[in-house]
């Protein structure tokens, strides 16, 4: 079962490496591989079992497949030191502002849509 | 007899397999290390990274090398990105119901956590190299790597500064949210999943259902908008 959904993840993904050369060097070659999957299934119109115990199973160990190259920051030890509270500041104030701003206007737009909906009703 | 502890030692340390062991073993001692302390500093990722940069420091090995024996875990990465379309058909449902604010909510707040970032940057003085970096960072790191190669940052430094975003985001998130009067469980979890990804989906789940499933939502529209929407943009602006 886990087998079968992990042969179509890796024929995607070779499917989008494919495309990648030959068509949208800009895009890479998994993330075609995620398109194509998704409209795929879009048009089967249902996910198999095989394929959501396969992505689920994958998907869990995300964060441990994360950890080699996570290990390349070891080259750029000194570089990101000496920029520390730079870096650092430039990535909070960006996340602060852009988190608050998300929420805010995502309860705003469905504040707005259940206001509208109860005024038509 | 010591000439042959050495030999076996350097057989051992040079072996193909010794990245993948140091990797299981490090992941699974910070994985149980989390699981009991539920301390948000001791993200999983953050810390086997730290527990395997002083092991290789320790046996005088390079990363190169290191790479080179992870490779079996590292060549999983690819199907593992394709396998996100998975959760987000899965989802497909929960997004018809609040299609509009969700894309509206997605677009703006996705160019506003890209956009922020690489101007702060750039008011700062920093090469185009950091910026290309620096784009990235709201991203899930498997994207954010792919998308920092293909437009001409530095991988690894682009996977450190989205495992700071992320941590940052799950500690301040939900306390920064409940301040500016975000109650909505789908605008919490938009919030949390846009900006900081994995991290942040994991902390909206420990909010209840509706708030995790918007956070994986926003976090895979995400991924996937700014892998095909980031390059094109970099390719034609700048």
């Amino acid at each position: 079962m886990l087998l079968r959904g992990l042969t179509w993840l890796v024929l995607f993904q070779l499917l989008g490496t494919a495309m990648n050369v030959l068509l949208l060097p800009i895009l890479p070659g998994p993330i075609i591989g995620l398109l194509l999957l998704f409209i795929a299934l879009l048009l089967r119109g249902r996910a198999s079992e095989s394929l959501q115990v396969a992505a689920s199973s994958l998907l869990r160990y995300l964060p441990l497949l994360l950890v080699p190259p996570a290990v390349g920051v070891m080259v750029y030890t000194e570089a990101i030191l000496r920029d520390f509270w730079a870096i650092v500041g430039v990535l909070v104030v960006s996340l602060v502002f852009s988190l608050v701003f998300t929420g805010w206007l995502m309860q705003r737009l469905i504040d707005t849509r259940k206001r509208v909906g109860k005024d038509a009703s | 007899m010591t000439l042959h502890w050495e030999a076996a030692w350097q057989a051992v340390i040079h072996h193909p397999l010794f990245g993948v062991a140091i990797t299981l073993a490090a992941f699974q001692l910070s994985y149980a290390a989390y699981e009991r302390t539920r301390w948000v500093f001791l993200q999983p990722v953050l810390v086997s990274m730290l527990v395997i940069i002083g092991l290789l420091l320790a046996c005088g090995l390079d990363y190169e090398r290191y790479r080179d024996s992870a490779q079996l875990l590292t060549v999983l990465l690819g199907p593992a990105t394709v396998a996100l379309a998975v959760p987000l058909y899965l989802n497909l449902r929960r997004i018809r119901e609040l299609f509009g604010p969700t894309m509206i909510t997605l677009l703006m707040g996705g160019i506003t956590a890209t956009a922020l970032g690489m101007a702060l940057a750039w008011a700062f003085g920093a090469e185009r190299m950091i910026l290309m970096t620096l784009a990235p960072k709201s991203v899930t790191s498997p994207i954010a790597m792919l998308v920092a190669e293909q437009i001409g940052g530095v991988v690894a430094l682009a996977a450190v500064f989205v495992m700071i975003t992320g941590v940052i985001g799950a500690i301040f998130g939900p306390e920064l949210l409940r301040r500016c009067g975000v109650q909505h469980p789908a605008a919490r979890g938009m919030a949390l999943g846009l900006t900081a990804h994995a991290v942040g989906t994991a902390q909206a789940l420990q909010e209840g259902d509706e708030c995790g499933a918007f956070a994986a939502l926003a976090m895979s529209l995400m991924g996937v908008l700014t892998a095909v929407l980031l390059p094109l943009a970099v390719s034609l602006l700048l």
